[in-house]
C-alpha cells in the first residue's frame, strides 16, 4: 500500500439494474491518485465518469471491485456509518447545479461541514467567502446570488473543512466562461496554495490544461 | 439541524403555518373538552364539599352524576333520622335532598329540595343577597306535619291553596345575574308556578333551591324519600367508622361515602363519559398528526434532492432522522401554542355565552398537551424521516 496515494482503485466494476435490465457501467477500471494531485477526467457523456467519482465520493457502492481506498480506508464493505463519516472528514463535493441549501443563508451553507464536526465556523467560514469574494453576500440565500457566485459558495462550502478530496463533477457545465475560468482559477489556487487534492470531471479541454494529469473515459473505461 | 428545520419550515411559512394550525385545533379540542369536564366535575364537587356534613348516603347503584328522584325507601328515612335523635349515636344532622330539574339561566340546572329548617348546613358563611330564606320557612312544612293532609289531586284548588306557600326559589347570585332574575320572578317548574324568593352568594351547594316537602308533594305525593342524604356526625366522631354504621344498617341497596370523597366519585362515574371525551379528542389529534405527517412526507419527496445534498456533505441517517423530527417538532409545538390560545378564547367564548359553564384550563391539562404535542410530532416524523434516511445519496442527488 502506497501512503502517498489518495485514491487507490482496482479492478472496478459497476452496473446499474433498471426494472430488471443489467446495465453495465464501468468495466475494471483501475485508478491512483497522490496526495496533492490535481487529476482531470475527461469523456463523452454516458461513459461513466459521473458513477466513478460517485463511487470514489462514496455515494454509490460498485458492483465489483478489488479494491476502493479513499484516503488512505478501504471503504469496501464499510457500513453506512463509516462511509456517512468518511465523506463527512475527508471529502469535499462540488456539483454541476452547485445544490447549495436554498433555504439557509450563504453563511450557513458554507458553515454547514464545520457545523457537522462540530466545529466553529465564524472565523473560517468569513475567511474563505472574502477568499472567493463573496464577503458582503453572507447573509443573502443562494436563490439571491449569479450563477458563478453561487458555484464560488459551492467551492467554499466544499474546502472549507479542509477534506482530503475534492470531487468535482463538471463544476463549470452551468456557467459561461468567464464565470467557468473564475471556478477554476479558485480550484486551481486552492490547490496551489493548499496542496488540496482535486479529481474533477469536465468536458472542456481549455479547463484541463490546469490539470496535473488529465484522464480520458470511454465507454466505462480509462484510455490512458 | 435546529436552524436548518427552522429554515426549512419558514421557506414555507403558509403550509408549516397551516400543520401548526391542523395541530391546534386538535389540541384545543383537546383542552376543551376535558377542561370543560374536569372544571364541572370540580365546581360541582367544590360546592357539594360547602356541606355542613360528613357523610354523603346515595343509593348503590346510581351513577352519582345523573342520581335523582327517590330511590330511597322510607325505612331508610326512619333509620337515618332515629339515628339524628337525641338519643341516636352518630348524627347530629340528617340532612335530605330531593334532587328536581330546571332549566334556568339557558340550561338544566339540578333543583335541590331542601327542608328550609336546613338551609344553614349549605348556606354555611355565605350570606343571603336579597330577599329570604323562603318566605314563610318551616310554615309549609308545619303545616304539613300537624295533619293538615293534602287533597289527592294536584290540580284540586284545595290543594294549590295548601302548597301555594311552598312554591318558593332560592337561587345563587350566579344564575341570577346569567339569568337576569329577580325576586319575585315566577317560573313553571313541574307544572306549578314557583316564586323566586331570595338571593344568595354563590358556592352553595346548588344553585337552586326549593322547600324538600313541596316538591315531595308535587312528585311523591308526600312520601319521605330523597334522592340522597347529607349527615352532619356529632362532633368528635370518626367519619369512616361512622359510614360503616350507617352501610351496615342500610343495608347493601345503599351507598354510604365520605363527603371528602365525592369528587373522586364524580370522576369516577365520569369514567365512560371522559372515555368517550379522550377517545375523541385522540381521534381528532391522530388525524392532526397525519397532517403534520403528510407534510413531513410531501417535505421529503419535494428536497430528495436536498436531502442528497445533505448525505454528502455527511449528514447521516440519524441526522436526517433527527432533521425530520425537529421539523415536526417545531410544526407540533407551535400548534399546541396555537391550541393554547384557541383554548382560552374558546372559554372566553363560552364564560359570554354559557356563563354557567366551567373549562378549566389548568397546570395539569396544559402539560398533557404539551406532551401530546411532543409524543405526535416524533411519531408523525418517523416514517418521513425514515424514508429520507433510507435514500440512496446518488439517486436522491439526481432528483430534478
Amino acid at each position: 500500500m502506497n501512503d502517498e496515494l489518495m485514491i487507490d482503485v482496482r479492478d472496478l466494476h459497476h452496473a446499474y439494474t433498471h426494472g430488471g435490465v443489467v446495465e453495465p457501467v464501468l468495466h475494471g477500471i483501475g485508478l491512483h491518485v497522490q496526495r496533492g494531485e490535481f487529476v482531470v477526467v475527461m469523456g463523452p457523456s454516458g461513459c461513466g465518469k459521473t458513477t466513478l467519482l460517485n463511487i470514489i465520493g462514496l455515494m454509490l457502492t460498485p458492483t465489483r471491485a478489488e479494491t476502493v481506498r479513499v484516503a488512505g480506508c478501504e471503504t469496501l464493505g464499510l457500513d453506512e456509518a463509516l462511509r456517512t463519516r468518511l465523506r463527512r472528514d475527508a471529502l469535499g463535493f462540488v456539483f454541476q447545479r452547485f445544490n447549495l441549501l436554498r433555504t439557509i443563508s450563504v453563511r450557513r451553507n458554507v458553515a454547514l461541514p464545520l457545523g457537522l464536526r462540530g466545529m466553529a465556523a465564524d472565523g473560517p467560514v468569513d475567511d474563505l467567502l472574502a477568499r472567493v469574494g463573496l464577503a458582503g453576500m453572507a447573509h443573502k440565500k443562494p436563490g439571491q446570488l449569479s450563477v458563478g457566485q453561487q458555484q464560488r459558495v459551492a467551492i467554499a462550502r466544499a474546502v472549507v473543512g479542509r477534506p482530503a478530496l475534492l470531487l468535482a463533477d463538471e463544476p463549470t457545465g452551468n456557467l459561461d466562461s468567464a464565470n467557468a475560468a473564475a471556478v477554476l482559477d479558485l480550484l486551481s489556487e486552492v490547490h496551489r496554495a493548499d496542496g488540496q487534492t482535486i479529481v474533477m470531471i469536465t468536458h472542456n479541454e481549455q479547463l484541463a490544461v490546469q490539470a496535473d494529469r488529465v484522464l480520458h473515459m470511454r465507454d466505462g473505461r480509462i484510455l490512458d | 439541524m435546529f436552524a436548518l428545520a427552522w429554515a426549512n419550515l419558514m421557506h414555507h411559512k403558509l403550509r408549516s403555518l397551516l400543520s401548526a394550525l391542523a395541530v391546534g385545533i386538535g389540541i384545543m379540542l383537546m383542552l376543551v373538552s376535558n377542561g370543560l369536564a374536569t372544571g364541572s366535575l370540580a365546581e360541582v364537587d367544590q360546592r357539594m364539599q360547602s356541606v355542613d356534613a360528613e357523610l354523603v348516603i346515595l343509593p348503590a347503584q346510581d351513577n352519582i352524576i345523573f342520581t335523582g328522584g327517590a330511590p330511597f325507601r322510607r325505612g331508610h328515612e326512619q333509620h337515618l333520622c332515629q339515628a339524628a335523635d337525641e338519643r341516636g349515636p352518630l348524627a347530629a344532622e340528617v340532612i335530605p335532598v330531593f334532587f328536581g330539574q330546571v332549566k334556568m339561566g339557558g340550561q338544566q340546572q339540578r333543583l335541590f329540595g331542601v327542608d328550609p329548617r336546613q338551609m344553614a348546613a349549605f348556606l354555611g358563611p355565605r350570606r343571603v343577597l336579597a330577599g329570604k330564606l323562603f318566605e314563610r320557612a318551616g310554615a309549609f312544612c308545619d303545616r304539613l306535619r300537624a295533619g293538615e293532609a293534602a287533597a289527592p289531586s294536584l290540580s284540586d284548588p284545595a290543594y294549590q291553596a295548601f302548597i301555594a306557600d311552598g312554591l318558593e326559589l332560592v337561587i345563587d347570585q350566579r344564575l341570577q345575574r346569567v339569568g337576569g332574575y329577580r325576586l319575585s320572578d315566577e317560573l313553571q317548574i313541574m307544572g306549578q308556578v314557583f316564586r323566586i324568593v331570595g338571593i344568595i352568594e354563590t358556592g352553595v351547594a346548588g344553585r337552586v333551591f326549593a322547600p324538600l316537602q313541596t316538591l315531595r308533594e308535587i312528585a311523591l305525593a308526600g312520601e319521605p324519600s330523597a334522592s340522597m342524604y347529607f349527615v352532619r356526625l356529632r362532633p368528635g366522631l370518626d367519619p369512616v367508622a361512622a359510614a360503616d354504621f350507617f352501610q351496615r344498617g342500610l343495608g347493601s341497596d345503599v351507598r354510604v361515602e365520605l363527603k371528602s370523597d365525592y369528587g373522586r366519585l364524580l370522576r369516577e362515574s365520569f369514567a365512560q363519559v371522559s372515555l368517550y371525551l379522550n377517545a375523541s379528542s385522540g381521534v381528532a389529534l391522530s388525524a392532526c398528526f397525519l397532517f403534520i405527517l403528510l407534510t413531513m412526507y410531501t417535505t421529503v419527496i419535494e428536497r430528495t434532492r436536498e436531502i442528497g445534498i445533505l448525505k454528502s456533505l455527511g449528514v447521516g441517517r440519524g441526522g436526517l432522522l433527527r432533521l425530520s423530527i425537529n421539523e415536526a417538532l417545531l410544526i407540533s409545538l407551535g400548534g399546541v401554542a396555537i391550541g393554547m390560545v384557541l383554548a382560552f378564547l374558546v372559554r372566553g367564548v363560552l364564560l359570554v355565552y354559557k356563563p354557567l359553564l366551567t373549562v378549566e384550563l389548568a397546570g395539569r391539562g396544559l402539560a398533557a398537551a404539551v406532551i401530546v404535542g411532543v409524543v405526535g410530532g416524533v411519531l408523525s416524523a418517523l416514517y418521513p424521516g425514515y424514508r429520507a434516511a433510507r435514500l440512496d445519496p446518488a439517486v436522491a442527488l439526481s432528483a430534478e
